[in-house]
């Protein structure tokens, strides 16, 4: 792997270049969160930042997206648009490329999706190394490091950035762009074994993963599914932000006094109601405690059976975004029966 | 083919949500063109108010004999019967008071007049008639009616969202007025369809769409009160467009 690095006052410049090829979308600061957005200028760009609202898979399966048209004479005409989109999304962390991995393997395994396919191929990913606060447990989730994934991957070395080349497209953008970086030393090395260490002592969160499958297949029955039930609202906002809940819901949008229309795709989540209710009103995942189980054993358990990992990658996203506080590693640790694990 | 023969009638209500349909600029002439509107008061006087409707759509909640006496009127004449707005989905804003004397309730807003006055609890349409399909809204969404039409005009019922508006409003990434502000956001109990409108402005959601099918009114009011929120606001609020039972439950 070619590993180089940059001088962090040259990255405006580097961006400038990337312009001339694709549109930079990067984490933005929006009243004390994140999102990632177009850029308007580099200025924008915030490579430090905890975790943006959303994850980056808004841009591979958007919450709404229109699969094709149809019409009557014309038959099924697949939906084209903003699909060969160039972007770059510039500052992606570890986990969330870890994540985008897993989507790889959900929409290009068996049942390959032309949608996320098509968009991860235009999308270029610029992976950045960061620092864990109090909600993140990647590490715990094996997904602090990701080896593939991304293009390139920056690591703060404080003046400069090491940049890891993932791709083929990734060397592109670094001979675009030859003047800008530099080859790495012996001191960088050494800085970056050192930010590594420090990245690994700085996490608060810890839960075991090891034997997890079965502690979940123990605790089927657990009255905590029950608590969590009753406290939960059904706001569907943990799956929104979460970037592995990838189900989605299929209907039509009819058009006015014709027979033509689009099919249309929409984030789902499997803490509504309706998720599980099916032709004749039989609701298998009637009770929301049944829902916010198969949240979690999806995750935890579920994955692991048909993909060999969990599908959590410990972001802390669903943490933060819970009206309830109903809180992922407490869960696990619960279930473990290590309610005070947290070293935080 | 024959056009649908349709209904847009009013009982007790601000006709907000008949003022949707008629603002519906870039779709009214396809609309008149798709279906037959017999009866539409608010937009003509020139009305056939007997013939049978395919589809009668219902603004307003039943707050008098009059209006109980016109309701079940429609439903005699119609095939499909679709609730038009909050009131007339869930009772809407006359309903909170309907569980006060209403003797009292006359006597504060028109003094000692001793009238005859043909006045009763608020009720939501299907608390008098079988309703066939709810379009909740303070107003209604334009597109969630033009959608209905569309798909009735398919012979289908429409598929509108039953999640809270949570769902919508984290589509658009926006902030979190409840977690990051610890406002009384409504927007866990309250269903989607909005595209979560006020929380995209930076104003909680008050529920004006009413509650989600499997709202859990419990769970939420006691966090809007662990907010510091004192459990009576909280309880009104709650039922500001819909007479939820939440006052049983914390
Ligand atoms: S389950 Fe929660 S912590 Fe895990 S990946 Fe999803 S949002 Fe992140
Ligand atoms: S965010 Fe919390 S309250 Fe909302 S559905 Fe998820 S677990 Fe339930
Ligand atoms: S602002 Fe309101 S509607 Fe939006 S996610 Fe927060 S609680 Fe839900
Ligand atoms: S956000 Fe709430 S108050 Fe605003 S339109 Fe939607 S349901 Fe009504």
């Amino acid at each position: 792997m070619k590993i180089v690095k940059i001088p962090k006052k040259k990255l405006d410049l580097f961006a400038s270049i990337l312009r001339q090829h694709w549109e930079i979308h990067a984490p933005v600061e929006q009243n004390g969160r994140y999102a990632f957005k177009p850029l308007t200028h580099w200025s924008e760009a915030r490579l430090h930042y905890n975790r943006t609202i959303l994850p980056p898979k808004k841009y591979f399966m958007p919450p709404r997206e229109t699969m094709f048209h149809y019409r009557e004479g014309k038959g099924y005409v697949p939906a084209q648009e903003e699909l060969d989109q160039r972007l770059i999304l510039f500052g992606v962390h570890p986990c969330d490329i870890y994540a985008i991995n897993i989507l790889d393997e959900v929409f290009g395994g068996k049942y390959n999706d032309p949608y996320f396919q098509t968009r991860r191929k235009n999308i270029g990913i610029i992976g950045v190394d960061c620092t864990p606060d109090e909600h993140c447990f990647c590490r715990s989730m094996r997904a602090d490091t990701v080896e593939k994934g991304f293009d390139l991957f920056f690591t703060d070395l404080g003046e400069e950035y090491m940049t890891l080349v993932g791709t083929s497209l990734g060397d592109d953008m670094v001979l675009m762009a030859a003047p800008l970086f530099e080859p790495i030393t012996a001191a960088d090395i050494q800085k970056y074994k050192q930010v590594s260490s420090e990245k690994r002592q700085a996490f608060s969160l810890d839960v075991e993963i090891h034997d997890l499958p079965e502690i979940f297949e123990l605790e089927y029955k657990s009255e905590i599914w029950d608590e969590l039930g009753d406290q939960c609202l059904s706001c569907g906002s943990c799956s929104m932000v979460c970037p592995t809940c990838y189900c989605y819901d299929v209907a039509d949008t009819v058009e006015l006094g014709s027979k033509a229309g689009d099919r249309v795709r929409t984030w789902d989540s499997c803490l509504f109601h309706t998720h599980a209710l099916v032709a004749g009103g039989e609701n298998f995942r009637e009770k929301r405690s049944s829902r916010i189980k198969n949240r979690f054993y999806h995750k935890q358990r579920g994955m692991v059976a048909e993909y060999g990992r969990p599908s959590c990658v410990g972001c802390g996203r669903c943490i933060v975004g819970c009206p309830v506080h109903i809180d992922i590693v407490q869960v696990i640790n619960r279930l473990r029966g290590e309610d005070h694990a947290n070293r935080g | 083919m024959n056009k649908p023969k349709v209904g847009i009638i009013g009982l007790t209500g601000c006709s907000g949500d008949q003022l949707v349909i008629l603002n519906c600029e870039d779709q009214l002439l396809d609309l008149v063109g798709a279906i037959d509107i017999r009866d539409f008061l608010t937009a003509t006087s020139a009305n056939d108010t007997e013939s049978r409707l395919d589809v009668a759509f219902v603004e307003g909640s039943v707050v008098s004999q009059k209006d109980e006496d016109l309701l079940r009127r429609v439903r005699e004449r119609c095939t499909i019967l679709v609730a038009l707005g909050t009131c007339a989905v869930w009772g809407g804003i006359p309903t909170m008071d309907r569980d006060q004397d209403r003797p009292a309730l006359l006597r504060a807003v028109y003094g000692d007049l001793n009238w005859e006055y043909d006045t009763c609890p608020a009720k939501a349409l299907h608390e008098v008639v079988k309703v066939d399909l709810n379009l909740p809204g303070c107003p209604i969404e334009k597109d969630q009616f033009l959608a209905t039409v569309a798909n009735l005009l398919n012979g289908n019922l429409p598929l509108l969202p039953d999640y809270a508006v949570c769902t919508e409003c984290k589509m658009k990434e926006n902030n979190c007025l409840l977690i990051e502000k610890k406002q009384v956001c409504l927007g866990p109990v309250s269903v989607a369809g909005c595209q979560a409108r006020c929380p995209s402005l930076n104003i909680p959601c008050v529920g004006c769409r009413g509650p989600c099918t499997d709202a859990n009114l419990k769970s939420a009011a006691a966090t809007y009160a662990e907010n510091g929120v004192a459990m009576e606001d909280v309880i009104r609020k709650m039922k500001t467009f819909a007479p939820v039972p939440v006052s049983e439950q914390p």
